[in-house]
């Protein structure tokens, strides 16, 4: 048992939870206000891990002034995306009575363009970098100082957010669009403008998300699947359209994954994350954190 | 200036270009094709293959053509994305042979998709060199229209791994095991070898390919302190194993990641951490019997900017290689070019290279090692460009 209760396996689970919560909190957004299914959300964590490389590596900035530009080059293509592809979707009432379909295999063509775009841009090769790659020692336990830095963005991001929810008029709308989207329009929210908002802010904390990624692993255009499905068991653990639930479920599944291979052994890590996932939808399909409705 | 003067200057400079050209006229080219995992999951890996490809044809075309039995024609390209499908790959080779009707075909990316093209291979029973595909299961192929220039077969592999440990001294090694097929077929030889050279297996995990922390498992691998950790990786997992192995402060003197550290992107990411890393592969710039390696390698950094995968790119120039020289002798007829690639020694940038069946008799199995940035081969000692050296700290 104290090989498990180490300061090194929960800065891992951490950082690895952290980074979940970032990509799932983009990704539970747009399906909650809008119930569209984006699975192209990898590729643009995927793009943003692009920006920080290309930043690093073609004008020698750091990363951290990648934070930025990676957070606004995603929320300009969200911002593209919502009027280009989901907006005609959305206005149409025919459409509209399968939007969560529709948005699947919009979103599904989305992502191939996505990785091949990204493929002819800069080849498949897998693409690393170097940034903050000293040792930190904490309590008896040694870090590279990246992925401390990985966890302290992600988290303050992650709590910005939920402040902006909690706090702003913006997010406030976005919560009520959220909670009631007929109910939200009554009371003059205007749904169109708020949508638009929601989808860079989603894209813009993936993109954001791909920049600490791309500190921890090779960047490559075909990269993103993997996070758009860790994004999706965080949010089924979470619950459909909570934000703080998505929080909360990146921090488990981060979790699930770094002690449930101590206590077990790496063979069974898909095992157990997959299990997580199907027992959740079995028993809690509302998620961890959201009330049943009847 | 009179006009049959100008008539006479205009024959004279068409003359010129037409013999500056060579004998390549674009419609005499000679059809080359071949399936490029462009995307899906081989995506990231198989584009040191196709630029090897590609490097090839550029060469053979800036020298004045392909020699097809003494006449020189331009080599032309033809390729399609499979998407990483082994079920597409056997289609594209298809359309290869009757619709595009090329002249000559090079081979896939990886094992499945070598796998997939065979039966095509035999239905019309065209000729082609392979490339990076290695399992033992090669070997149950029918000879004759497919051959292998790999050296790395997982047996071979596990016995090299082996023999380079006792060579060590070293007595208690840990398997990390990544769940792709030529990582979990290495790891099946390799167990037995190991308990057969009474070298103590101290922890064996596997884990999927897409994991993204380690930190656990490097954690009980430290705790058994082995004298070598044996990674059978592939590229992504590698990266994530240096990072917190050398957090972790794994010391053991033999550390090896079988696929990744000849990626250009590794020793970009580690510098000087890298060296000591052991890895998988049977070529190198650096051995100077072979005097085709360092011009490759030299052309490949200079139109690729990088270096080229010390494994892939290396086997995909050699099958090119391989095809040229046989054309060069017999020209393209099926039946002379696989006659003369079943019984011709081939001159390669991994020296000389001759098939007994469908399998490289001559090429033996290596493995290599980082050294002060550069990949040295240092098993077996009579192909070593340089001695092993046990892996040193990890610089903070």
């Amino acid at each position: 048992m104290n090989s498990i209760l180490t300061v090194q396996l929960l800065v891992a689970a951490l950082v690895l939870g952290a980074l979940y919560s970032l990509i799932a909190l983009g990704l539970n957004l747009i399906y909650g206000t809008m119930r569209l299914l984006n699975v192209a959300h990898g590729e643009v964590v995927m793009l943003g891990g692009y920006i920080a490389y290309g930043m690093s590596t073609q004008l020698g900035l750091n990363t951290a002034y990648a934070l930025i530009p990676s957070m606004f080059v995603s929320a300009l293509l969200g911002f593209a995306t919502y009027e280009v592809v989901c907006r005609p979707l959305l206005k149409k009432e025919q459409l509209l009575a399968r939007v969560e379909a529709n948005s699947l295999i919009i979103f599904f063509g989305v992502s191939i363009a996505l990785q091949n775009i990204a493929a002819l841009a800069f080849t498949a090769s897998p693409k690393s970098y170097r940034y903050l790659d000293q040792i930190v020692t904490i309590g008896g336990a040694s870090f590279a100082a990246y992925r401390l830095f990985a966890l302290g963005v992600a988290g303050a991001a992650c709590i910005g957010c939920m402040l902006f929810f909690r706090f702003s008029r913006t997010g406030l709308a976005i919560r009520a669009l959220l909670q009631q989207r007929t109910a939200s329009a009554l009371v003059g929210i205007e749904a169109d403008r708020i949508n638009r908002v929601v989808f860079a802010l989603g894209f813009a904390m993936a993109g954001l998300a791909g920049c600490l990624v791309s500190l921890t692993e090779p960047i490559s255009p075909f990269g993103g699947f993997s996070f758009t499905i860790s994004a999706f068991v965080v949010i089924i653990l979470g619950g459909l359209g909570n934000l703080l639930g998505s929080l909360l479920g990146g921090l488990i599944l981060g979790a699930i994954e770094v002690y449930g291979v101590a206590l077990t052994s790496s063979n069974w890590h898909s095992i157990i994350v997959y299990s997580v996932f199907v027992v959740m939808l079995l028993w809690r399909p509302q998620g961890l954190f959201t009330r049943r409705t009847t | 200036m009179k006009i049959n003067q100008v008539v006479m200057l205009a024959v004279g400079a068409f003359s010129l270009l037409a013999a500056a050209a060579g004998s390549g006229r674009a419609d005499d080219a000679v059809k080359v094709g071949f399936s490029a995992s462009k995307t899906g999951l081989f995506a990231s890996a198989s584009v040191t293959q196709s630029n090897a490809y590609e490097l090839w044809a550029e060469q053979v075309n800036a020298d004045g053509g392909l020699s097809v039995a003494g006449v020189k024609r331009p080599v032309q390209l033809v390729s399609y994305d499979d998407q990483s499908n082994p079920s597409m790959a056997a289609e594209i080779y298809e359309k290869l042979i009757t619709s595009d009707k090329v002249d000559l075909l090079l081979s896939p990316f990886g094992t499945p998709n070598h796998f997939a093209v065979v039966p095509i291979l035999e239905r019309y029973k065209f000729p082609m060199v392979g490339s990076s595909a290695a399992s033992v299961r090669l070997r149950e192929l029918k000879p004759g229209n497919i051959w292998f220039p790999t050296s790395a077969f997982p047996d071979r592999m596990a016995v090299a791994i082996v023999q380079l440990l006792q060579a060590q001294n070293y007595k208690t090694a840990a398997i990390l095991t990544v769940q792709l097929p030529f990582a979990l077929e290495l790891k099946k030889f390799l167990i037995p070898a190991l308990d057969q050279a009474g070298i103590k297996v101290v922890a064996s995990t596997d884990y999927p390919a897409d994991i993204k922390d380690m930190t656990a498992t490097l954690t009980t691998i430290k705790q058994a302190a082995p004298d070598a950790v044996i990674g059978l990786t592939f590229p992504a997992d590698s990266l994530l194993y240096m990072q917190e192995a050398r957090e972790i402060g794994i010391t053991a003197p033999f550390q090896m990641l079988s696929v990744g550290p000849t990626y250009s992107f590794f020793q970009k990411r580690f510098g000087a951490n890298a060296n000591g890393i052991v890895m998988m592969g049977h070529w190198s710039p650096h051995q100077t019997a072979w005097p085709k390696a360092k011009p490759f390698f030299d052309a490949y950094v200079a139109k690729f900017h990088e270096r080229p995968e010390y494994f892939d790119s290396a086997l995909a120039y050699m099958s090119a290689e391989i095809t040229t020289q046989a054309v060069a002798r017999v020209g393209l007829d099926h039946d002379k070019l696989r006659q003369d690639i079943s019984t011709q020694t081939f001159d390669t940038i991994n020296g000389p290279v001759r098939f007994e069946g469908v399998e490289n008799i001559t090429t033996p199995t290596m493995l290599m090692q980082l050294q002060d940035g550069e990949a040295q081969i240092v098993w077996p000692k009579p192909v070593a460009s340089a001695p092993f050296k046990p892996k040193g700290a990890w610089a903070d």
